[in-house]
């Protein structure tokens, strides 16, 4: 049983992290309807920053996370206004914006390896501590507080999109593009803040990955195939949706080690997400206005 | 040296134009979105290295890759059939996915990361290739059979078909053919010279393993489409030609092997922007895609 247990836990540390990454993805999705598959990358942007700021220059731990946030923040809206703005402008069908989502994938990533080369580097700020153990499964601090600033920033990211003006405009934006520029919001300033706020988030789970475990320059690939089926599973429009998928993500992949060989982790979201899209493109909350005809 | 080099770059070019013509008979040609050609090559690639691996004759193992992986086609037409844009493109994006988790996962048949090493060189009729230039040759020949079946196809009254499956397929099925069968074909065909270039690639290279199937190589084959022009057969040899020679350009300057691999991703990454950018039908393209 005790088994069982820390695979349990195991899975919602991992879908803590996955939960961080599907948001900003379903968040940019449900007010751009393209698939923004560079924010893979974005994570590891953020990841990589901490690195350069904390790791190299030596900058204050909490003053190079809080930096590290906002210049992925920054970067989500640079791809926005040079890449997507521009293809959009001319009409390009969503699967142009795939194609260039995966390019700019493949520039960032290609260009962290550049600088920081293939191999892989660790931030190493907090020493390996002992887990502590709850119910027969062992989870360290850091473990925690992945979980705990995960959900609480979760539950700010819902706050803000049901109490704040901003969030009311993107909802409003998600529902319905044409209906909310009539009623005078601007559907382009919701764009760019969507991708600021969801490439933020973003930073913020590549520096618990970072704390977490080790930084490599093709990180965010896998990730984006894990936050987008937590997404997809949820619903691909609805942010809460996509938290609640990204756990069953994690909590599934974890629980199905123990079946099969643990190589098979990665091939389990991957079949999640095939039958998913398959049988149940609209999601288990079937929040999918206008998915369908996207 | 030099000349080894220029006759590497003709062997790649070869493979590759087989390759991305058959890509566009789907995307171009049919309008079928996909991002799981890349898996099919691989399918391919494998068949064949596990085929005469085995022992069995080069010329069973090259038309089995293109079976193999026509077969793989026609079900992933079928399993996609009723989704439509980004949820197809993400279905055949997770078809690709599968496709490399089986790959690195199941040791017993391929090894896994591994890789499969010491794959021959092709023999036919009791000749085995022996250098670079008689694989020119061979490639070359072979590209020229697969592209000349492809362009009768395309200029054929099911080529017509196809075009106009893709422009409208309501209307297409108005006229009493039934589309789905339409774009099954095409995808099968398409999907049989994925899996022959495919199999050229690892008895070229002799060695694949999973990673030669992936993100990186769906990228490549997206420049090389997209460069040349969606639905022109022209334009992707054009494309294919120029994207491999950008490509490795490169390796003439004096750079270190760690630098060249992400530059030359970084090179293809930004041709693909541009071109969407700034030339959406590319070089020689007739349609938008879809």
């Amino acid at each position: 049983m005790a088994i069982i247990g820390q695979l349990f836990v195991n899975g919602l540390i991992a879908g803590s992290i996955y939960a961080l990454v599907a948001s900003g993805f379903s968040l940019i999705y449900a007010t751009n309807r393209f698939l923004h598959l560079a924010h893979g990358t974005t994570v590891a942007v953020g990841a990589y920053l901490l690195f350069a700021l904390f790791s190299v220059l030596g900058i204050p731990f909490f003053v190079s996370a809080l930096v590290a946030i906002i210049l992925t923040g920054l970067f989500g809206l640079l791809m926005n206004r040079a890449i997507y703005s521009p293809l959009r402008k001319r009409k390009a069908s969503n699967i142009v914006l795939l194609i260039a989502s995966l390019a700019l994938l493949s520039l960032t990533e290609n260009i962290i390896m550049l600088i920081a080369g293939p191999g892989v580097k660790s931030i190493g700020w907090l020493p390996t501590k002992t887990g502590i153990h709850i119910g027969g499964a062992i989870i360290t601090p850091l473990q925690i507080a992945i979980i705990v600033i995960s959900v609480v920033l979760m539950i700010l990211l819902y706050l803000f999109m049901k109490k704040t003006k901003l969030g009311r405009d993107m909802r409003a934006v998600a529902d319905n593009k044409e209906l909310a520029s009539i009623a005078g919001i601007n559907p382009i300033r919701i764009s760019d803040y969507s991708f600021m706020i969801g490439s933020a988030i973003a930073g913020v789970a590549g520096i618990l990955i970072g704390l977490e475990q080790n930084l490599f320059p093709t990180m965010g690939v896998m990730l984006i195939i894990k936050g987008f089926t937590g997404a997809v599973i949820g619903g691909m429009t609805s942010v809460p949706g996509a938290v609640v998928g990204s756990y069953i993500v994690g909590v599934i992949e974890n629980l199905g080690i123990l079946w099969l060989p643990s190589g098979y982790k990665d091939a389990i979201a991957f079949a999640l997400l095939f039958v998913f899209i398959l049988w149940k493109p609209t999601g288990l909350f079937g929040f999918n206005k206008g998915v369908k005809d996207a | 040296m030099l000349e080894n080099y220029i006759i590497h770059i003709a062997i790649l070019i070869c493979i590759y134009t087989i390759f991305s013509v058959s890509y566009n008979v789907a995307l171009g040609y049919t309008g079928l979105i996909t991002l799981a050609h890349v898996a099919l090559y691989g399918i391919g690639a494998y068949t064949s290295a596990l085929l005469t691996r085995a022992g069995y004759p080069f010329i069973s193992g090259i038309l089995l890759a293109g079976v193999v992986a026509a077969i793989f086609g026609f079900f992933l037409v079928y399993t996609t059939r009723k989704l439509k844009g980004d949820y197809l493109a993400m279905a055949t994006l997770g078809f690709a996915f599968v496709a490399y988790s089986i790959e690195i996962n199941w040791t017993g048949l391929t090894r896994g990361a591994l890789g499969l090493p010491g794959i021959v060189k092709p023999a036919l009729f009791g000749f085995r290739i022996g250098s670079n230039v008689e694989m020119l040759l061979f490639v070359f020949i072979v590209a020229v059979i697969s592209i000349a079946i492809m362009w009768r196809i395309v200029r054929s009254g099911f080529g017509r078909l196809m075009e106009a499956t893709r422009d409208d397929e309501t209307g297409v099925e108005v006229l009493g053919k039934n589309a789905f069968a339409i774009k099954a074909k095409a995808m099968m065909i398409s999907a049989f010279f994925a899996g022959i270039a495919g199999s050229l690639f690892a008895h070229y290279i002799s060695y694949i393993d999973p990673g030669t199937f992936y993100l990186t190589e769906i990228i490549l084959l997206l420049t090389i489409v997209i460069v040349g022009g969606a639905a022109s057969m022209r334009g992707s040899i054009i494309g294919a030609v120029l994207v491999v020679v950008v490509g490795d350009v490169l390796r003439l300057f004096d750079l270190p092997s760690v630098l060249i691999g992400p530059s030359r991703h970084i090179i293809y990454a930004v041709l693909l922007l541009c071109v969407l950018l700034y030339r959406p039908r590319g070089i020689l393209g007739r349609v938008d895609l879809i």
